[in-house]
């Protein structure tokens, strides 16, 4: 391990913690100047921004990336402006118990490559918020556009009052860095959005880490389902900045008796249902055959770009490429998560067969991220949220826009998503402000007059039972 | 509670389960399964097949049923078909679905 890097963590972590000791002093006044100030900074540079972000990424489309950096912003924003993240944050007169909100100290905040600005913005909104120093470690493939929002963001804060380091950038690079400063004992939590390696390493460092997990996001079309409807979602979700969000949908499952009707809705729709000889060039160009995961190449990009990757014509203004791979597993590789407007397709002779390929496609590498069903059956959408293993359930929603709240649910804006311990997660979360407090809980007296009324010298009768205690403990209550 | 079919022409032994396979019911069904000529009968090439089609509950005793076999007969001799939703959910999260083979 090179003395030189550990010296420059060293040099990093000393100045944020002096960061976190002045933070620790502000009120709630003061602490929301700063957020509303970095808010409006970073909101007036969305266009700006994204631009850059899709420049430099060459991934997405740069008009959805200025609406990912108005989630990041104004709508995480909206979400956490009023909420208290200093000193007494709750009192419950009926428990005695107050709550206080502390700050956690240094966080370092890992940023993906796929959405680059708006989750930078979206972690310092939240770090500021909660008076956390945050350092911003980028993926080395957005790191210009991430270090041009980090200075917009710091400028910003330092204007409203915030301490001198509150916000770093660390120059992204070598990945022996990323893995001092995750294990750097200075480092109080890594916020860690990207890869699996990436977020077992954050989890394996040795500090707290909140992390996300991978998404390969089935969608059951229901008998019931208003078809237009849910093709029309499904396209402006799937193709929202060219499937990069990792709760974009993956497969689309339906019952034999409605195949026909859907896929004329999604052709209709302008979606191009490739045929085998179409999809085996697509897979070549879209699956690294030794990993059998998704190839950085397709990640992002438009259809045009992949059919011309693939050597295939595709209609022109084809919006999504539909493969239908036949089964579901390592064998199938289409069958597993694309980040790019390729959508797998699948139907089953009934409904338990439907939902069936539905679990097998949540348990193929996407375990507790989202789930979407489209259905006017209540009983059948409680069903489905029942039988997959998924964070978010979502119901007749665009899963990319749906699963990262407030545009079309009350999910906090977040562009970190939790996936529970399926995705070897602590939270299901959608990682808000909250997320990043120390909550101290103040416990008034107040004795349980249970307790205190039960002659507890009857716990030493070993020929007491549990059911004998029991109608003792509740007497006259 | 469990059938036993033989397929002569494509050698396979189909055990049809239905109902509920709690802990008890486990426990019988290893000894009926046991017992059954059809498997005392088996050959090496035959190929078992569990349909669990009306089987609404399992308990872990019955996994481990299925866990033993499936070892026994090796994987490419061993599945589990028409699995309920509720089920099939269940062995995914045992962690043995793959081991299992369940289509």
């Amino acid at each position: 391990m090179s003395e030189n890097l550990l010296e420059i963590a060293d040099e990093i972590l000393e100045k944020a913690q002096l960061a976190a000791a002045e933070f620790h002093q502000l009120d709630q006044k003061q602490t929301d100047r700063i957020v509303e100030a970095v808010f409006k900074a970073g909101f007036n540079n969305r266009v700006k921004l994204a631009k850059m972000a899709y420049e430099e990424t060459g991934m997405g489309v740069w008009e959805h990336k200025v609406i990912k950096n108005v989630l990041g912003t104004q709508l995480v924003y909206e979400s956490i402006k009023n909420e208290k993240t200093v000193g007494v944050i709750s009192y419950n007169s009926l428990t005695g118990i107050a709550e206080i909100a502390q700050p956690l100290g240094p966080i370092l905040a890992v940023i993906p490559v796929t959405n680059p600005t708006s989750t930078v913005m979206f972690k310092i909104l939240i770090c500021l918020k909660s008076r956390n120093p945050i350092i911003v470690s980028s993926h080395r493939g957005a790191a210009k556009s991430c270090a041009e929002a980090v200075r917009i963001c710091y400028e910003a804060a330092l204007g409203a009052g915030a301490p001198e380091d509150c916000i770093q950038m660390i120059s992204s690079g070598s990945r022996e860095f990323t893995q001092i400063m995750m294990a750097h004992p200075k480092i109080a939590l890594i916020l860690a959005t990207g890869g699996t390696g990436l977020v077992k390493a954050a989890y394996s460092s040795g500090n707290p880490a909140i992390g996300v997990g991978p998404g390969n996001v089935p969608v059951f079309i229901d008998e019931s389902a208003d078809i237009p409807f849910a093709v029309s979602n499904i396209i402006s979700s799937k193709t929202f900045d060219n499937g990069t969000i990792c709760a974009s949908e993956q497969a689309i499952v339906v019952v034999d008796s409605i195949k026909l009707q859907v896929k004329a809705e999604f052709e209709r729709q302008n979606c191009y249902f490739l045929n085998n000889e179409e999809a085996a060039e697509v897979e070549k160009v879209a699956i690294v055959p030794e990993t059998g995961r998704m190839s950085a190449q397709i990640v992002g990009q438009s259809v045009a770009t992949i059919a011309r990757l693939a050597d295939i014509k595709v209609p022109d203004g084809t919006k999504i490429l539909m493969v239908m791979p036949g089964g579901i597993g390592r064998e199938f590789p289409l069958s597993g998560e694309v980040l790019a407007p390729i959508l797998a397709f699948y139907s089953a002779k009934d409904y338990d067969a439907a939902i069936n390929y539905c679990i097998d496609l949540n348990y193929l590498g996407g375990i507790g991220h989202s789930a979407c069903i489209y259905s006017n059956n209540e009983k059948r959408i409680m069903e489905y949220a029942e039988l997959l293993n998924a964070g978010r359930i979502l119901v007749n929603t665009p899963t990319s826009q749906g699963a990262v709240g407030y545009l079309f649910n009350a999910l906090p804006p977040s562009l970190t998503l939790g996936c529970g311990t399926g995705g070897k997660n602590i939270t299901t979360e959608n990682i808000t402000a909250r997320n990043l407090l120390n909550i101290q809980r103040v416990c008034r007296r107040k004795p349980s007059e249970m307790w205190s009324n039960f002659d507890q010298s009857k716990y030493f009768d070993e020929s007491q039972t549990a059911d004998e205690i029991t109608r003792d403990y509740y007497k006259n209550h | 509670m469990v059938n036993f079919e033989y397929n002569n022409e494509e050698k396979t032994i189909k055990v049809i389960f239905s109902g509920r396979l709690d802990y008890l019911a486990a426990g019988e069904l290893n000894e009926i399964i046991q017992s059954e000529p059809i498997m005392k009968n088996r050959q090496p090439d035959d190929t078992l097949i569990f349909d669990i089609g009306g089987v609404d509950y399992i308990a872990s005793s019955f996994i481990r049923i299925c866990v033993i076999h499936a070892k026994q007969s090796g994987s490419q001799r061993f599945s589990i078909i028409n699995c309920q939703p509720f089920v099939k959910k269940t062995f995914k999260i045992s962690g043995l679905d793959e081991i299992l083979n369940i289509s």
